[in-house]
């Protein structure tokens, strides 16, 4: 697996950067349960304080660093942890992901609107709705496999966008405006004392959901991406994670084993769904109006990439990777209309430097080395640097 | 009868791949279907055990038509597989792989595992290896282990000497005739025909997608045509 002693600088770059990564995550797994609760309450807290304007300053010159942490990137980290069940845990690739962000975004829009409900009601609605439609689209699909997925589901997202711009109940191209903002918890503010300005905090009021700061909203995401990822985790180290994996290893072999795939298939983009859907509700409980184009397929891709350059399948690798795919565009907005071509660059590089994804898990690296598994359905049979073509002679 | 398949037909798109397969698997016994490449021996396989469909016929296992039923239930009935290329895990260890052959069922797995080891000690030497960083002749004792968790009444095997050395094919040959004394029935298909013919019963031969010869194992190997097409016998041999 090491191929770090030898070949060309980038090779050993490679090999010197994964051999870091393995250690760390060998000691993570080897840490007792106190020391992980304790650096999950490290990153909690630090999360807290990331919208300080001290961090803002450097993170994000050109826009408004909290509401930059709201969406794209606290909205591309949900939307990446949603995908990555499909993606990552079942292997079925999605292309029309974005199709369960815009419903969970119009349930918000309609039901907010129109039928005057509260955002914590919408909330669990759009969950439901979008884990319906999830099944919806899954149901009749999910016997295709790989490419043949890939394609269907993208109609998917594609069907969703183009009704939603022709449908006059929902406002056609113009969208639905005056979505309400969420219910205020209270008014309290955080002291304007010197620890928490000095921190940057001072003088916020976390739970008054107003038009202008955009802090709030960033730790209402917050706490939906911390009940995300713990559902999410629970069910990787459970009998349905373990489902998954079998079914993204070879599906055949899963179901010899016993494991009924086309329900686990489906359960993965019920899941999926459910929590694009959430990310859709948060989304459209800040932005006061949303319309057709805010939900095109370029996300479906941009999310898929995020999920792919992080590390599909692990989910601090999609963290990290939803988070620079979020973080790069804005943050080099001043290149102006070479913005988008470094952003490829980067993209390409990344790719380049770590195929399997900046942080992958020890199990992805096996079956990418193997040759199938998880991104195998993408009908890419990607060999590994150690694969030698399987001696499987005919005749 | 344990197993009778009755005229099977399948079909893949348009084509047909099997056109009225019957075979009778009784129990204890080693029974091998060989044939050529694409004469749908393994197409037979993925029927039994619920991965194609079949467009008619039917499959009565133990008693039961269970042509109709999906594949992850009848793992449960008794029907286990290591299918063809192995179809191991590569990024589960071998402990990990052989637990998913018991995920399934309820009880202790702890024997079956144990029992597993006992067959194949490799894989006991290997048990926290990723099943794809192993070498050919270790990920097919590893399928046939996992099948073996899942409690098989009749075990399907396909191609289990494909890639390998010939003696690792050996020591292969004599761990599936050491599953089957300690009481197994075997569904064996092979185009390997000498191998399997030693170890078998009773044998198939299926062409086209039709069987067109049954008999004793060891009378097809001393059959003229049988001999010149699959055992390269003849001198006018195809192969």
């Amino acid at each position: 697996m090491n191929d770090s002693s030898s070949g060309n600088p980038l090779t050993r770059v490679r090999g010197a950067y994964s051999s870091a990564t393995d250690s760390i995550r060998d000691r993570w797994s080897g840490a007792p349960s106190w020391v992980r609760w304790l650096v999950y309450a490290v990153l909690i807290v630090l999360a807290l304080f990331l919208p300080a304007d001290g961090i803002g300053s450097f993170m994000s010159p050109y826009t408004d660093w909290p509401t930059l942490l709201f969406f794209p990137i606290g909205g591309y980290i949900l939307l990446g942890i949603g995908l990555n069940v499909v993606v990552g845990q079942a292997g079925l690739l999605d292309l029309g992901y974005v199709a369960f962000f815009a419903i969970g975004g119009y349930a918000m829009a309609v039901f907010g609107v129109k039928f005057g409900w509260s955002f914590w009601e919408i909330l669990l609605v759009g969950i439901v709705l979008s884990a319906l439609s999830g099944i919806i689209l899954g149901a009749p699909t999910l016997r295709l496999r790989g490419d043949y997925l890939a394609i269907v589901t993208l109609g998917f997202g594609e069907i969703v966008r183009i009704t939603a711009n022709n449908t006059n109940y929902i406002g056609g191209p113009n969208g639905i405006g005056g979505i309400p903002h969420p219910p205020s918890f209270s008014e309290w503010t955080i002291p304007d004392n010197g620890l928490f300005d000095a921190l940057g905090i001072g003088g916020v009021q976390p739970f008054k959901y107003g038009a202008l700061d955009g802090k709030p909203y960033y730790y209402l995401m917050l706490l939906v991406i911390v009940l995300a990822i713990i559902f999410v985790k629970r069910l990787e180290n459970s009998r349905v994670g373990r489902a998954w994996a079998s079914i993204r290893e070879d599906e055949d072999a899963a179901e010899l084993m016993g494991v009924p795939t086309f329900k686990f298939k489906l359960a993965a983009f019920a899941i999926g769904a459910a929590i694009g859907g959430a990310t859709g509700v948060v989304y459209a409980s800040q932005a006061v109006s949303i319309i057709p184009t805010n939900f095109p397929f370029i996300l479906s891709a941009t999310i898929l990439a995020a999920v792919v350059l992080g590390g599909s399948g692990n989910l601090p690798g999609v963290i990290l990777g939803s988070f620079l795919v979020a973080w790069i565009p804005e943050r080099i907005r001043g290149l102006q209309e070479y913005r988008v071509l470094v952003f490829g660059a980067v993209l390409v590089l990344l790719m380049v430097f770590r195929p399997e994804g900046l942080l992958p898990s020890r199990r992805r690296k096996a079956e990418l080395a193997e040759g199938s598994g998880g991104m195998g359905s993408m009908g890419a049979e990607v060999a590994g640097p150690a694969t030698v073509a399987a001696g499987e002679v005919s005749e | 009868m344990l197993l009778e398949i009755r005229d099977i037909h399948v079909h893949y798109g348009k084509i047909a791949a099997l056109k009225g397969v019957s075979v009778d698997v009784d129990e204890g016994e080693i029974v091998t279907l060989i044939g050529a490449n694409g004469a749908g021996k393994s197409t037979t396989l993925k029927t039994i055990s619920g991965l194609r469909p079949l467009s008619s016929g039917r499959i009565v296992f133990g008693g039961r038509n269970i042509s109709k039923v999906a594949g992850h239930k009848r793992v449960l009935m008794g029907i286990g597989q290591a299918p063809e290329g192995r179809g191991i895990f590569p990024g589960m260890t071998v402990t990990e792989n052989l637990f998913m052959g018991a995920y399934a069922r309820k009880g202790n797995v702890e024997k079956d595992l144990k029992e597993v080891f006992d067959l194949f000690p490799r894989l006991a030497e290997r048990k926290d290896q990723a099943g794809g960083t192993m070498s050919g002749g270790e990920q097919q004792m590893l399928a046939i282990g996992r099948a073996l968790m899942t409690q098989p009444k009749v075990l399907l095997l396909d191609e289990p000497s494909m890639g390998l050395a010939p003696k690792l094919i050996q020591q292969i040959f004599s761990i599936i005739q050491e599953i089957n004394r300690r009481g197994t029935t075997v569904l064996l298909v092979e185009q390997n025909a000498q191998q399997a013919l030693q170890i078998a019963h009773r044998a198939y031969v299926l062409e086209t997608g039709a069987v067109v010869k049954s008999a004793p194992a060891g009378e097809l190997l001393d059959d003229p045509q049988v001999r010149a097409a699959y055992l390269g016998g003849g001198a006018e041999s195809a192969i």
